[in-house]
């Protein structure tokens, strides 16, 4: 299905589509300028009656796990006041001008002349959604809308019509976002068609993983703001537990294994690896046994795997010992403990790495002052890191991982929860997708 | 010297499990030292669990003796003998683009005919009487060396062909479905004299008698006709076509009776064939043990309990397939429950390992969950 300037077309008219699509977008790039304030309202609306839980139906019928927690998330973004909080946290200074289309004014009389300075939409984006997330593309979109570019949207292949569905809504709430608004479904194995949107964009947003990224970074053409958000790694960072009073410890460590199996460690800010600031491997296997019990109970609390994907964790970790068997290659040091649907594994190196997920969780050393050497080795991938430590070393160890890359420092209970006017991945998007123009004053 | 194996393969009762206890086991020892002696990987593996062939004393320690999971031979080619003394090689249906390579000696050849002729004979698969072969499956090509196809081949040999039609054709070079084919070919026979047998996948027939519904098309094939439905679990587990469903349907649009419907199963990695009772259930045979592993610690589970499907036979020489862990989810049942009076136990495939529709953003995981 096509969503094209408010109409929905068959997939079978989208080369009909592209070849006027470049014409239709330029008129109305020649004519109009989105109001921002019908954006917001129309999002307002879309909130306020999810809130009131009228696509209940609609959303309960695609029976995705978690979804609750999601459309939560959703409805206190999609409020009012958290776009305009928002605005003006990541526009800053630049909020009002670009909202009422005024300029900066330059200084007057200085060697160079004076010159204003105007903030524009960036032009057209080109979003290129992965299917990770539900409302993921729409998610985009809107933050496209919001900053009053046109918008045109590569659905994810397993997008179930949902994304559509929201983006009509929007329309029929504000008609007159139909022209910055396209949609189509076309598969990413259609490079022909790829390229073209690509070339009537001035910014591709991909959102997916390193392949994904990669593949965007071949067909783009050079010229176009490729903004990337891809694929991140998230850790735990535990430091100095026994100066921590015993009920906050008990409390923080139930937290963190809320999270590492609540999350399933399927997302970017899940915890992958704990890593704990010590020398001693000893120390980590000491910690183990304390934490496995939090895990357990944890999992008991969120029993969300099926019986076929606890096999398939266990066979995947038996086939990693035979292969080495097989080929010969030594069989690295690793310690399991094994819990009832979960586990840690001990191991003697202190990578960031992917672990088995699904509350499955690496545990290793990294002694602060090796965290630089250690964690740049994974700069581009560094997200999250939970922090728990007595208060008085807080803010010197936040420092060291901001330093290395970290782009959030969170407790180890909400390494995943969301913040007002939080960056994403260490940038604020709305100013991405603006530009700066400056006019001398003649 | 391997001796106890053609005493099993040759057991009268194809489901004397209890009676053939101690010949398994002796027949899993001598396979187990050939493996240990013969295929240096199998040997590296057992030395690494710290377990000899000569620890096989009692039947609890086959539950000991390490298995080797289907992904060992999709991506290793293990073989305990030379290419040269193994008559076939046959491949799996290659789940994730992978291949397993198995290789089969003349012994373990002799023995599988040996165990068709008499499950086949106990489920009266076999007749002198002519019939027309309807194959919703692959016609046998020089490029398509998949263990499916060569059964499903195979079994239109039981009785002598009159004609072979096949829903799945090579055209340009790729497979091409010709359902239209298969209803022609329906209707044809269902005027004639001979009975007609249907062997191939189940969703295969699922799709040909949905057609027919919708053609509005009804038969009823001469008498005699049966429907023999298996090739590969996966596509007859993972379809979800209800079985009482497509027992009605086949009532319903080819007049054949549910009792003529005969189920089996087997792969390419354990070659052992299951056939179901009258009550469409799959006894383990005297070839086979079936053990139920827990999906956390793959420690064996109390019957009833699901679990991980391992498979163990002593076969096959030629490749260690002697006890190997499916990628299948079952419970095994008690024999008596079934009713059917057959006393050994019953396998029931009730899913697949693997993670359905994950959805993720931390870095290397989408590829690693594809792996």
């Amino acid at each position: 299905m096509i969503l094209y300037k408010g109409k929905l077309y068959e997939t079978s008219q989208q080369a009909r589509l592209l070849g006027r699509m470049e014409k239709d977008i330029n008129d109305t790039r020649a004519c109009k300028r989105l109001d921002i304030s019908k954006v917001i309202d129309a999002v307002d609306t879309i909130g306020q009656k999810l809130k009131a839980g009228i696509y209940k139906e609609k959303i309960d019928r695609l029976g995705i796990e978690g979804m609750e927690e999601q459309i939560r998330t959703v409805i206190a973004m999609a409020n009012r006041e958290s776009i305009e909080y928002r605005l003006e946290i990541e526009l800053g200074e630049l909020r009002e001008p670009f909202l009422k289309g005024q300029a900066i004014k330059g200084r007057q009389g200085s060697g160079m002349g004076a010159v204003d300075t105007y903030v524009y939409p960036l032009g057209t984006l080109f979003h290129i959604a992965a299917g990770n997330r539900e409302g993921l593309p729409v998610f985009s979109v809107l933050e496209g809308l919001l900053t009053g570019n046109i918008n045109i949207l590569k659905l994810p292949q397993a997008d179930q019509g949902l994304s559509i569905e929201i983006l009509q809504e929007l329309l029929e709430i504000e008609p007159s976002l139909a022209e910055f608004l396209y949609v189509f479904d076309t598969p990413s194995t259609d490079l022909d068609a790829m390229c073209a949107m690509a070339g009537m964009s001035d910014g591709i947003v991909v959102w997916g993983s390193d392949e994904t990224v990669a593949a965007v970074r071949r067909f783009a053409p050079a010229g176009v703001r490729l903004i990337e958000w891809g694929h991140k790694l998230s850790f735990a960072y535990l430091s100095s537990l026994d100066e921590i009073e015993e009920e906050i410890l008990d409390e923080e460590l139930r937290a963190l294994a809320e999270h590492i199996v609540s999350t399933r460690q399927v997302l970017c800010s899940s915890c992958q690896v704990i890593y704990l600031d010590q020398s001693r491997l000893e120390g980590v296997k000491d910690f183990c046994n304390r934490f496995l019990p939090y895990l357990e109970r944890a999992a008991l609390k969120f029993p969300a795997k099926s019986a076929g994907m606890r096999a398939e964790i266990s066979m995947k970790r038996y086939c990693e010992t035979l292969q080495k068997i097989i080929v010969g290659e030594e069989l690295t040091e690793k310690q399991l403990f094994a819990g009832k649907n979960c586990s840690l594994t001990v191991c003697e190196d202190m990578e960031l790495e992917l672990s088995e997920m699904f509350g499955n969780c690496l545990v290793k050393r990294l002694p602060s002052e090796m965290v630089m050497d250690v964690l740049r080795r994974n700069k581009g991938y560094l997200q999250t890191a939970g922090l728990l430590c007595p208060q008085n070393k807080r803010r010197e160890l936040t420092g060291r991982l901001a330093d290395c890359g970290v782009v959030r420092v969170t407790s180890v209970g909400k390494m995943s929860d969301s913040f007002f006017g939080e960056a994403h991945d260490g940038v604020y998007p709305l100013r991405q997708y603006l530009r700066t123009v400056n006019v001398e004053v003649c | 010297m391997i001796k106890y194996r053609n005493r099993l393969f040759g057991w009268k009762d194809p489901f004397a499990v209890k009676e053939t206890e101690d010949l398994f086991l002796a027949s899993v020892r001598e396979n187990c030292r050939f493996q240990y002696d013969h295929c240096e990987s199998y040997r590296k593996i057992l030395e690494y669990f710290h377990f000899l062939p000569e620890d096989l004393k009692e039947s609890k320690d086959i539950e000991r003796l390490p298995f080797l999971p289907t992904w060992v031979f999709k991506n290793h080619t293990l073989f305990s003998m030379s290419k040269r003394r193994m008559l076939i090689q046959a491949t799996s249906s290659g789940t994730r683009g992978k291949f397993s390579r198995i290789g089969f000696e003349f012994g373990g050849l002799w023995n599988g005919l040996r165990m068709v002729l008499r499950v086949g004979g106990w489920r009266n698969l076999f007749s002198i009487c002519p019939a027309h072969y309807i194959v919703l499956g692959y016609k046998p090509h020089k490029g398509n060396e998949t263990a499916v196809t060569k059964t499903a081949y195979g079994a239109t040999l039981f009785t002598p062909a009159l004609s072979r039609t096949f829903a799945l054709r090579v055209k340009d070079g790729a497979y091409e479905s010709d359902l239209d084919g298969v209803i022609t070919a329906i209707i044809k026979h269902s005027k004639g004299r001979f009975p007609v047998r249907f062997m191939g996948f189940p969703s295969y027939l699922y799709f040909v008698l949905q057609k027919m519904e919708e053609q509005k098309v009804k038969v009823v094939l001469p008498k005699g006709s049966k429907i023999l439905l298996g090739g590969g679990w996966k596509q007859f587990y993972t379809e979800q076509v209800d079985k009482q469903t497509l027992y009605g349907l086949a009532e319903k649009i080819l007049g054949v009776k549910e009792s003529e419907v005969i189920e089996f199963f087997g792969a390419v990695e354990h070659p052992i064939l299951y056939c179901d009772c009258p009550n469409h259930h799959f006894h383990v045979p005297v070839y086979s043990r079936v053990i139920i592993r827990d999906v956390d610690t793959l420690e064996p589970v109390e019957t009833g309990q699901v679990g991980l499907v391992n498979l163990i036979t002593p076969m096959t020489l030629a490749t260690p397939i002697l006890s190997i862990m499916t990628d299948d989810l079952g419970v095994l049942h008690e024999g008596e429950e079934c009713g059917c009076g057959i006393k050994s136990p019953y396998l029931e495939i009730i899913g697949r390992i693997g993670f359905q529709d994950i959805q993720t953003c931390a870095a290397g995981a989408a590829a690693y969950l594809k792996k």
